[in-house]
């Protein structure tokens, strides 16, 4: 009896485009594609479109292999305390979560599925690349990622077409590009860290721009002191532009959407943040949204940071199967576009055709030239130093001078984390 | 069985009564209170294993600076949220005349309460912020620059407290609006025989009289400015860089942000202790007040 239904919905399951070959060859386990199975998929997506998006996905999900779906979504923020419990206690077969290391926190706990032999079994090795070294953990792989987000400098090309202005490419046309923007009135670059993080972003770009990725990462991963000398360049660089009234001054008192608003009055000629910066700007604006990569700094290849969100199978999900074959579904280029279009993301697949967004084709092109990546400082560090962090690079924006005060406080935090090296 | 009851009925009514509001109290309450003592005692991510750090995280909350700097803060707000009850008596008094027009006046004053205080928080913000809020357009008519309030590490949690007061004002009015309407007419006549008038009617006849609201309007008072979290939370998040936060804004940032329970925990528990003074004395007069009456 189950056979015969399976192989009735593999069938149609097939018909609807998985992964073809690969999902034919292996032939998915078959309980899994029963009729009348269920899972369940917790979803945290604040934007209507993306929630259409995936409803839509959903529907032709039930319809391609007649397992039900129950999808559930929670507000962004309180679904960050929410996973913990229900990771442990009801889990879904399906959640949204952060690549990085807020996914290493569930994977040391157990929480998550390993996806390794599925991704394996689908060929999504080949369509992710580099990519997937965000949902790698000790070799293996832990969830698929989504949505990208280039983080970088941002401006409306409009603006700078009207006051014939070009976006700095290099650190001495950055000091150039600080007078001559000062001059006309506008803030060089408008920022919020009302937040934080936004604070952290500034650190990442002197980080990479300076050290390079491989000290970068050591550092996220604490076998650097917060007091060595070789983060020295970082704060060098970050304090002489912060002395040169680079940022927007009171910068503590503005969250990123404030802050982005300058960018939308014309009054602030830059903003270094991800493609979002579009939400918060004027319907007339929004097509002028331009990024630029930050500019560079010593003579090292171009590292960014390019972070990912991401979907895992909950190790105590019920139904793993059934949630596996969702992502098979899911990830299928033509329904995982459905998902990462409306949030203007850049797809984590490389076999998708360019788009019309023109922020979306400019981060892909963008990312050919790059050497490598990082998550994001509060995604790449432990959650402990990066609230420690956050708070310090907060302060240095605000007293440059405090430097050493900070980074001594920072390395206590980091030796309690990480212990001593 | 009856006969049972009949015979225990005179205690076993009451305890049926009470059960409901004990387990309750003893589950929400008690058993959450002893359960968080015992995380303060461990180093807790909140989902792994708890590893027993005995007081570490006690001797850790001691040595940080962050610790005694949202100390201090909850000292600012406790004594700026004093200004409440005087504040509130005043314009309950002044509410309180027959005067045309004093409805409506009431019902301004009244506003703040309606407004969730996250409302109160994200307006105040609003009002604070530089360039485009309504503090630096006031300061901008004058041709002055406003001073950016929230950025400011000495005088944010000022900042702070101006906006939590603000409810917090009307809250203690309504208490004094509702003992003023309980006043005994006798002793103001009483009074009014005896020439007393003004200033000396308010100290000598009247304020004796709400001794017993400003008791409760100064006890909650302390204790809403001990717990204050919302406003901190909506405003600033506690910064800039941790200038702002309170005690219990830190237990928050700690557990849910940095994933560190125990240590969050501790924090809770001093809070508690703290809280525990006031809500003794709070305790110990009401029961001094119900054995008098």
């Amino acid at each position: 009896m189950q056979s015969n239904k399976a192989g009735v919905s593999r069938r149609t399951f097939i018909k609807y485009g998985a992964g073809t070959a690969a999902l034919a060859a292996t032939g998915l386990g078959t309980p899994a594609l029963a009729q009348g199975r269920k899972i369940k998929i917790f979803a945290n997506q604040p934007e209507a479109g993306v929630r259409a998006g995936l409803k839509d996905i959903v529907k032709g999900f039930t319809a391609a292999s007649g397992t039900k779906v129950e999808l559930s979504f929670t507000d962004h923020e309180a679904y960050k305390t929410a996973i913990r419990n229900f990771l442990v206690t009801d889990a879904p077969d399906v959640c949204f979560w952060f690549s990085g290391n807020r996914m290493k926190a569930f994977v040391k706990h157990g929480l998550f599925t390993d996806l390794t032999a599925f991704v394996d079994k689908e060929g999504y090795r080949d369509v992710l690349g580099g990519v997937i070294s965000a949902v790698t953990y000790q070799g293996k792989v832990w969830g698929l990622p989504l949505n990208g987000t280039l983080w970088g400098n941002f401006y409306l090309s409009n603006v700078f077409k009207e006051k014939g202005l070009t976006p700095p490419t290099t650190w001495d046309e950055t000091f150039a590009f600080n007078d001559k923007v000062k001059g006309m009135g506008l803030v060089p670059m408008t920022i919020g860290t009302k937040e934080l993080w936004p604070a952290a972003g500034m650190f990442d770009q002197f980080s990479l721009r300076t050290i390079g990725l491989e000290k970068h990462m050591a550092l996220m991963d604490g076998k650097i002191k917060y007091t060595d000398p070789v983060l020295k360049p970082i704060f060098d660089h970050w304090e002489e532009l912060i002395k040169a009234g680079f940022f927007l001054k009171d910068a503590t008192s503005y969250g990123w959407q404030d802050a982005a608003a300058l960018l939308g009055q014309h009054k602030a000629a830059m903003m270094n943040l991800g493609a979002f910066v579009n939400s918060a700007l004027p319907a007339a604006d929004k097509d002028y949204l331009t990024y630029a990569p930050f500019p560079k700094i010593a003579d090292i290849p171009r590292y960014e940071d390019f972070s990912t969100d991401s979907i895992h199978v909950p190790s105590k999900a019920k139904n793993p199967d059934g949630g596996k074959e969702f992502l098979a579904y899911f990830y299928e280029p033509k329904n995982l576009m459905k998902f990462i279009g409306p949030a203007g993301a850049v797809p984590p697949r490389n076999d998708i055709p360019k788009g019309n967004n023109p922020l979306i084709n400019q981060a892909m092109d963008s990312l050919r030239s790059v050497k490598g990546t990082a998550q994001y400082y509060d995604r790449d560090t432990d959650p402990a130093m990066a609230q420690a962090g956050l708070k310090g690079f907060q302060e240095f924006m605000a007293f440059p001078d405090r430097r050493e005060a900070i980074l001594k406080r920072l390395e206590v935090t980091r030796q309690r984390v990480f212990g001593n090296i | 069985m009856t006969d049972f009851w009949r015979r225990n009925r005179s205690w076993l009514w009451p305890v049926i009564f009470i059960l409901p509001a004990a387990v309750l109290f003893g589950v929400v309450i008690v058993w959450s209170s002893v359960q968080t003592l015992w995380i303060s005692l461990h180093s807790w991510d909140g989902m792994g294993p708890m590893k027993w750090v005995g007081l570490g995280n006690y001797v850790e909350l001691f040595q940080d600076p962050q610790f005694y700097v949202s100390l201090t803060n909850n000292v600012i707000w406790l004594v700026l949220f004093m200004l409440a009850p005087p504040i509130g008596l005043g314009i309950a008094l002044l509410v309180n005349q027959k005067i045309a027009g004093m409805r409506f006046a009431k019902s301004l004053f009244f506003t703040p309460l309606v407004l969730a205080s996250v409302a109160v928080g994200v307006v105040f913000t609003w009002v604070y912020t530089p360039q485009f809020g309504l503090l630096s357009l006031v300061y901008g008519a004058f041709g002055a620059a406003a001073p950016a309030v929230l950025s400011d590490p000495n005088a944010v949690t000022f900042a702070v407290v101006g906006a939590a007061l603000w409810p917090q004002i009307a809250f203690c009015m309504i208490l004094y609006l509702a003992g003023l309407n309980s006043l005994s007419e006798d002793l103001i006549g009483a009074g009014r025989v005896d020439g007393a008038r003004g200033w000396r009617m308010l100290v000598h006849v009247i304020l004796p009289q709400l001794k017993e609201v400003t008791f409760i309007a100064i006890a909650i008072t302390a204790i809403g400015a001990l717990r204050s979290f919302d406003l901190v939370s909506v405003m600033t998040q506690g910064g800039p860089f941790g200038s702002s936060s309170v005690l219990a804004y830190d237990m928050y940032r700690e557990s849910i942000f940095s994933y560190r329970f125990g240590y969050g925990a501790a924090i809770a528990a001093v809070l508690f202790i703290i809280m525990l003074f006031f809500i003794v004395w709070y305790i110990s007069r009401l029961i001094k007040a119900e054995r008098e009456a």
